[in-house]
């Protein structure tokens, strides 16, 4: 947590300042009839250093590390699983398809992250990609992007 | 009379079959993702948004509502029979609840929390129904000072509520204002900190955060475990809830307690259902004539704090609809589909969408009936809901998450940006920074930026402008003393190098 709070504090310092040099660079501080539009970004900026500055003093001063925040072993591997189907959806989106990506990011999950059993996998696939298509392709007609295969 | 007619009105909005339906599907959904341990009625309601963009908004926010309010009764049960808490209103519930369903006293708990419950929320919806207009009329009178230093009351107060850490608290609200910066500026017509992308000249958009952080983020912070429910084996059906005398007679004051505490609570700014459970606790602990026995299964323990909490969200609403500045970080999600569906939250809501507030008013009553009926006659049923493994709830969720970002705006963008904001709203979680302020900081900043500005261009002395005029004076003076109330808390606590007990973050 400590090393946590050292990046984060750095890092949004550094943010922050760019975030006031930037309104203050391209947008007006101060037009003819009152604050403009890098008014409060400006101000916002300053603050944000300050308390950043804050956070970083205390991290940087602090003698102990504090618990880890980051799981390990099982848990990261969990984590990072789930995280990489889902970007790898997301990512994937415009080529599969909303509905049949549904039914393939579940399978994906549930045959390999979780174990269960195919017919299991692939019953709640089918429940939940035609409950998708229900409610949000045929009830609220949102065009999603589909897969070559048409859905 | 003026209330009657209006609430006239608003029963002959809310018991069309439509909204009926609506108010049904939001307390069961609601009950449900009360009891689900990991997704609370913040996220409930940021998840079901994007659902309510084919309707008309009153219908929409009479969903809501009811799911707001559902989930506030949902989250008793797995309390009080997994002793996990469902949201984090029913944190306190867990102490004397789960002991109660530990000595075979499940129904009684259960059966308290829905009575003390409906009473809480009723009355509550009353409270909220006499005070509102009067608010709003009053607030009518506010310029573009008073205005700003409400919104700097609210972001100040909710920010030092949230978190175990008011530092990070400020710097999530801080970094919600600096995000709600991005996009056109009305006034000058500048696209600030847009980067010539088109999607980010619109802004940040509410809903693809909120879904990210309360939706994706919490099911990331879950992810990382694969535990099973224990849930308690009991007697729930509908004779086991029945109270016998004897706990009607010890728990009925609590129930009014709660229930008046929980509303004015919940009316603050800030200030939720969760920090009114916390509350009515201890304030029945202090009043009881057995105080040895809270923590062991005392009746008071969950009859207090479960009609409080109900009593709060009902309250919560109050300054969303009069004033526009969200009491809760549900109310603020709420408040961000509001803007959404195109209505103008603040004082002249009830004037010019009165079917809206109204609708809204009448369906609570309705909903308060459903929730009592479901939480006596039904809970065996979400308790077999719970049994769905939270492993395969999970990668639902996720399913819900990029859909409901997709479809407010057809947009692939709003889908990389949930995600984006996922992974933000976890590491936020896990490093004690608070998405409930970031995202009420988000809704807020572009008022507040307009309100601020005016009050600038307006004002003969600067700053000043804020202390010369009374409301505005006051409530500024609240907002400083509630970033100061913190600073000198963490200032003591450094002095005294005290290592405090961590506090649950409240989280609706």
């Amino acid at each position: 947590m400590r090393r946590a709070d050292r990046i984060a504090g750095a890092a949004l310092l550094a943010f922050a300042v760019a975030f006031s040099v930037g309104a203050l660079r391209h947008y007006t501080y101060w037009g003819a009839s009152g604050p403009g539009s890098a008014f409060l970004p400006f101000w916002l900026g300053v603050v944000m250093a300050g308390l950043a500055g804050l956070l970083l003093l205390g991290a940087l001063r602090s003698s102990v590390a504090g618990p880890a925040w980051l799981p390990r072993g099982e848990g990261l591997r969990r984590l990072v699983i789930v995280l990489a189907v889902t970007i790898a959806f997301v990512a994937l989106l415009k080529v599969v398809g909303m509905i049949l990506g549904t039914a393939l990011f579940l399978v994906a999950l549930l045959r390999f992250l979780e174990g269960y059993r195919w017919p299991v996998a692939l019953g709640v696939a089918v429940l939940a990609a035609g409950a998708n298509y229900l409610v949000f392709t045929y009830w609220l007609r949102v065009p999603f992007p589909v897969s070559a295969l048409g859905f | 009379m003026d209330v009657l007619s209006n609430l006239a009105l608003g029963f002959s909005i809310a018991l069309t079959p439509f909204n009926l339906l609506m108010a049904t599907a939001g307390v069961i959904l609601g009950t449900f993702i009360g009891a689900l341990p990991g997704v609370g009625p913040v996220s409930g309601v940021a998840l079901l948004l994007p659902l309510t963009f084919g309707m008309d908004p009153t219908s929409g926010i009479i969903m809501l509502a009811a799911l707001y309010a559902g989930s506030m009764y949902g989250g008793t049960i797995t309390s009080v029979l997994i002793n996990t808490p469902g949201e984090s209103a029913s944190v306190v519930t867990c102490l004397d609840g789960y002991q109660m369903a530990l000595q075979g006293r499940a129904g009684p708990a259960l059966g308290v929390a829905a009575l003390g419950s409906f009473i809480a929320g009723t009355f509550g919806v009353i409270l909220l129904m006499l005070m509102s207009p009067a608010l709003a009329r009053w607030a009518l009178s506010f310029g573009p000072p008073e205005t700003f230093a409400l919104m700097l009351l609210g972001l100040t107060t909710v920010t030092g509520l949230t978190g175990e850490n008011a530092l990070k608290g400020y710097m999530s609200m801080v970094f919600g204002l600096m995000l709600s910066m991005v996009g056109f500026d009305i006034i000058s017509g500048d696209a600030r900190y847009a980067f010539g992308i088109p999607e980010m000249m619109d802004g940040m958009d509410f809903l693809p955060v909120a879904i990210g952080l309360f939706g994706l983020g919490e099911v990331l912070v879950g992810a990382e475990e694969a535990a099973e429910l224990r849930i308690l084996q009991g007697r729930y059906g509908l004779r086991d809830v029945m109270l016998s005398a004897g706990d009607w007679a010890r728990s009925r004051w609590a129930i009014v307690r709660g229930t008046v505490l929980g509303f004015f609570i919940g009316v603050l700014p800030g200030a939720g259902p969760t920090i009114a459970t916390f509350l009515a606790y201890s304030l029945e602990k202090k009043v009881s004539r057995h105080p040895a026995e809270f923590g062991k299964g005392a009746i008071e323990g969950v009859a207090g704090p479960e009609s409080a909490n109900n009593a709060a969200s009902a309250g919560a609403m109050v300054p969303m609809l009069t004033l526009g500045i969200p009491g809760s970080a549900t109310t603020a999600i709420m408040l961000g589909g509001l803007m959404m569906w195109g209505l103008r939250p603040g004082p002249l809501l009830f004037e010019k969408n009165p079917e809206f507030v109204w609708g809204l008013i009448a369906s609570q009553y309705i909903a308060n009936v459903m929730l009592l009926i479901l939480n006596v006659a039904f809970i065996p049923m979400f308790v077999r809901a719970l049994r769905i493994p939270y492993n395969i709830l999970m990668p639902l969720i996720i399913i819900f998450c990029i859909t409901g970002a997709y479809a407010q705006k057809n947009s692939v963008w709003d889908v990389g940006q949930m995600l984006v904001f996922g992974v933000l709203g976890y590491a936020m979680k896990k490093l004690g920074y608070s998405p409930a302020a970031l995202t009420l900081a988000l809704v807020l900043g572009p008022l507040a930026e307009r309100a601020l500005r005016q009050s600038l261009i307006i004002s003969d002395a600067g700053l000043g402008i804020f202390f010369l005029r009374p409301i505005s004076a006051v409530l500024t003076v609240a907002a400083l003393a509630a970033v100061a109330v913190p600073v000198a808390r963490a200032l003591r606590a450094a002095a005294s190098r005290v290592r405090r007990a961590p506090v649950p973050a409240p989280e609706d």
